[in-house]
């Protein structure tokens, strides 16, 4: 009887043990991931519908690119319809914004800290716009002639667009508008790869070598992976594209997720999958960013302006060739490899207006909302704030000392326009960046620190590079998560008082066994004698 | 002299235990970063592990000491505890006795009791809810869910430390015992080495609960009332036959012999217990014969005396004896005779006999060494 029990005790304990370690067994056999909702590289269908060079419309010799645009939409009709909303095309978004409500804001009138903002210097960053001729407030956007069709869709990679927007001289709209089809990366990355002025200088997480990957860059862009474009994450229908950043979206909707393919279980280990619940994905499998050009991570405009001795502008260049001043733009830092900063966040998100106060140093451009205490039930979002890597960007920006707001300085234009980079002079480009969207300037500035959070999302590592537990789970700065507060977790945080009690009773435990022993060895030798 | 007193299961459970609690505090301080060793992720698999592993074991430990009745060692008691701390501080070094005796049904020292209750009822449960909810209730959208681990977490290392602190003392305690080593040779193979002074407190000790527990058990069922309203006030109702069917059915659920004995002395029934405890091969060879063969001479008078009583129609719970067995070796029983009534008239005796000796596997081992104490004890005397 006795024994029966003993075995049948031993039977459950090995069973356990057996059990854990056939999980184990199963985990590293496991090369198949789970995915759905995605059609793989092997199933993909290669064929093209139509050859848009046998169209007669598209034989036409081009004089304006606006002609391209009509061309298209003689037989794309209504197309326009959906990119006349679009933010490629409207730079705007009516979003619930945490701070502010319900609001009209966009690309076109957020205030960043690169090259700080749009207004004023429209014919400049409108090389990136959807559109064609944007240089002032007079741009037309209910004509939909100032669509640009071919910057998305031009399989050629010789459309480029210059000021305004408009192609640049050498461009053949022939030959681009006969061959155009689906966007592919090189479309998306023509503009967001480069933002701010340079490849990979905004994001961090986005830049030219995603379109020659190779697995430890970008396990899904990779070539001799799955290969994939920018739309199979961003899924698009009627030009709608999904996806969006926080560095200008506030609502938590239209969003592209790792879990629409991976599902919000795609571990073996339960334990693992338990993570999913307040950790994003991102968190773990893009351990660092910029991994193969270096990202913008400081920008100090207070410097910029400086001329050498023929006035001319110059550069200055670090050890490794990265450009750390630059009169026209001032002092730069740059980070290769590098570790993001972790934030709760919950998929909402504020803004820095250009008319708001000044109330925190350094300013927080936007605000990603969220806390550990954030589970999702009572608050504004659906689901409990997770923990994200986000690039921040910090920098020096122009702001008014007197009425205490962020400045929007006039950058591009022609000498005599009081526009920076041609006159160098802060006093006219404030002015007149100023002026132009009827702010007030009180004539006096300074330059104020401040802070944008860029939450990552690319550049995913193979998931042997992935962040091990202990990367989190750890003392002090050994724990990435160091800077996180409101709660415990395990391995990084600890009782200090507990831990020096504790310590003090186990060695005190301890040295009153050494004693208590060694006076029984004494005495009992007394006793004999 | 060596006595047996850790049964195989609470040796494999003992064992077991510090296995796993060995595994749960190397993990557990792992998890804590305190080092590491296993490697983080490991350690929390196997902390994990090892907690379920630990939870199966108490289900089968609880029901092991309940349906045993082991877990009366556990009743704490003030009596002796100042001595026992007087010892361990002052005695220990004197060379004083021990001021409380190990035995098999009174293992634990006060101390111990006490130590043990709170791990049992105090520290264990704590740690395992707060490591279950360590485990599960850290997590958004389930039934339950806690705000932050802080607490959980605070809980959850004090037990921690206690439990590591408990660790170190017992150790050091299980050298305190006849010789150094004799506990935890006793955990390692049952067979505790003791004092003869032990071993006969023991014996006796091991006498007394024995003899309470065949009597509670015969209470508990309600067998003992039933069988002696049957023998004193319902005889003249039912037929001898019938009767003691009834009787000898009740006995034989309890394991117990049953002897019947006529007026003039000489046995007329016997059962297969009986057989066994008296170690003869069949009834033919006692049937008939007198029932002063049951016992070594100076016991006779005594048995003689009760058994007359009993043909005078008294039931008596006669206690603890010595028998004679077949091949002249010497057992022990409680044994409770009532008379045999038949039409109105005593006509012999008939009993029960319960063996306090050999009621399980561990106990035959320890009948020897009663009877090896009682020829030393007698050799002494003589």
């Amino acid at each position: 009887m006795k024994q029966s029990v003993i075995i049948v005790l031993l039977f459950f304990m090995i069973q356990s043990l057996a059990f854990s370690q056939k999980a184990e067994n199963n985990k590293t056999q496991a090369t198949r991931l789970l995915i759905e909702n995605y059609t793989f590289k092997a199933d993909r269908k290669t064929s093209v519908p139509v050859d848009h060079s046998k169209f007669d419309i598209l034989k036409q010799d081009f004089a304006r690119p606006q002609d391209v645009t009509l061309a298209c939409l003689s037989c794309h009709t209504e197309r326009h319809s959906e990119l006349m909303v679009n933010n490629h095309f409207t730079w705007d978004r009516k979003e619930k914004i945490l701070n502010h409500g319900l609001i009209s804001v966009g690309k076109k009138n957020i205030l960043n800290n690169f090259c700080i903002g749009v207004e004023s210097n429209e014919v400049m960053c409108s090389k990136c716009h959807a559109g064609y001729g944007w240089v002032d407030t007079t741009f037309n956007f209910q004509a939909k002639e100032n669509i640009d069709c071919l910057v998305c869709h031009d399989k050629t990679g010789t459309y480029k667009k210059g000021m305004g927007g408009m192609p640049t001289p050498q461009t053949n709209l022939n030959l681009v508008a006969q061959n155009v089809g689906l966007s592919s990366s090189q479309n998306c990355g023509a503009c967001h790869f480069v933002g701010g002025g340079g490849n990979n200088v905004k994001h961090g997480d986005m830049e030219k070598a995603m379109l020659h990957a190779d697995r430890n860059l970008d396990v899904h862009m990779a070539k001799e992976g799955e290969d994939m474009n920018c739309t199979e994450c961003h899924v698009t229908e009627n030009h709608n594209i999904t996806g969006k950043l926080y560095a200008l979206s506030s609502e938590n909707n239209d969003r592209v997720s790792c879990e629409q393919c991976h599902t919000d279980t795609p571990h073996k280990n339960k334990i693992l999958n338990n993570h999913t619940d307040r950790v994003a994905c991102q968190t773990c499998h893009i351990p660092t960013y910029a991994k193969a050009n270096p990202t913008k991570l400081w920008w100090d405009w207070s410097t910029a302006g400086k001329l050498d001795k023929n006035g001319k502008v110059f550069e200055i260049k670090d050890s490794i060739g990265d450009v750390v001043y630059f009169s026209k733009k001032g002092n730069f830092k740059w980070g290769r490899n590098v570790i993001p900063e972790y934030r709760w966040f919950n998929g909402l998100a504020g803004h820095h207006l250009v008319t708001d106060k000044i109330d925190t140093i350094p300013v927080q451009l936007n605000t990603l909302d969220g806390s550990y205490a954030d589970k999702g039930a009572q608050t504004k979002s659906l689901a409990p704030s997770k923990i994200w890597p986000v690039k921040i960007m910090r920098g020096k920006q122009p702001y008014d000392t007197e009425y205490n707001t962020l400045l929007q300085p006039k950058v591009v234009g022609p000498k005599g326009s009081g526009a920076f980079w041609a006159d160098f002079d802060w006093a006219k480009s404030l002015e007149k960046g100023t002026e132009y969207i009827h702010e007030p300037f009180s004539g006096k500035f300074g330059f104020v620190e401040t802070e944008m959070y860029w939450p990552l999302n690319h550049q995913v590592a193979p998931a042997d590079q992935a962040l091990k537990c202990t990367d989190c789970h750890a003392r002090g700065d050994e724990s990435r998560l160091s800077e996180l507060d409101g709660f415990y977790m395990p391995g990084r945080d600890h009782y200090e008082w507990l831990d020096y009690l504790g310590i003090i009773l186990l060695v005190s435990t301890f040295a009153g066994v050494l004693i208590h022993g060694g006076l029984r060895i004494f005495f009992r030798k007394n006793v004999s004698h | 002299m060596k006595i047996y007193i850790y049964k195989g299961f609470e040796r494999f459970w003992h064992w077991t235990q510090v296995l796993l609690m060995i595994i749960l505090a190397l993990t557990g301080f792992e998890i804590h970063s305190s080092y590491s060793l296993f490697g983080f992720e490991n350690a929390v698999k196997l902390h994990g592990v090892a907690a379920w592993a630990y939870l199966i074991l108490i289900v089968f430990v609880l029901f092991w000491h309940f349906t045993t009745g082991e877990w009366r060692q556990y009743k704490p008691t003030l009596k002796l505890l100042k001595a026992q701390v007087d010892y361990y501080i002052t005695g220990i070094f004197r060379g004083a006795e021990h001021p409380t005796r190990k035995l098999i049904y009174n293992k634990f020292n006060p101390l111990q009791r006490l130590i043990y209750l709170g791990l049992n009822i105090l520290v264990i449960p704590v740690m395992g809810v707060t490591g279950f909810a360590f485990m599960y209730l850290n997590y958004p959208n389930t039934t339950f869910e806690l705000s932050s681990l802080d607490i959980v977490a605070l809980i959850h290392t004090i037990g921690a430390f206690s439990v590591v602190t408990f660790i170190i003392a017992h150790v050091y305690l299980t050298t305190t015992g006849h010789t150094p080593l004799s506990a935890i040779t006793a955990m390692l193979t049952g067979w505790e080495k003791v004092d003869p002074n032990d071993a006969r407190a023991m014996v006796v000790n091991e006498m007394e609960v024995v003899l309470k527990a065949s009597e509670s058990h015969l209470k508990t069922d309600d067998h003992k009332k039933e069988l002696l309203d049957e023998a004193l006030e319902e005889t003249e109702k039912f037929l001898g036959m019938k009767r003691e069917e009834k009787f000898q059915n009740v006995i034989a659920k309890s394991g117990a012999g049953y002897f019947r004995i006529n007026k003039l002395g000489y046995y007329g029934a016997v059962n297969d217990a009986w057989i066994r405890l008296y170690k003869y091969d069949s009834a033919d060879e006692i049937i008939g014969k007198h029932y002063s063969l049951s016992r070594t001479k100076e016991d006779f008078g005594e048995l003689e005396k009760t058994f007359n009583r009993v043909l005078q129609g008294e039931t008596i719970p006669h206690g603890e004896v010595k028998r004679v067995c077949k091949d002249g070796s010497l057992g022990f029983h409680t044994v409770t005779m009532t008379p045999v009534v038949m039409n109105g008239e005593v006509v012999g005796v008939e009993g029960f006999i319960l063996d306090t000796t050999v009621r399980r596997l561990a106990e035959k081992e320890l009948m020897e060494n009663k009877i090896l104490m009682e020829e030393l004890l007698k050799k002494k005397e003589g």
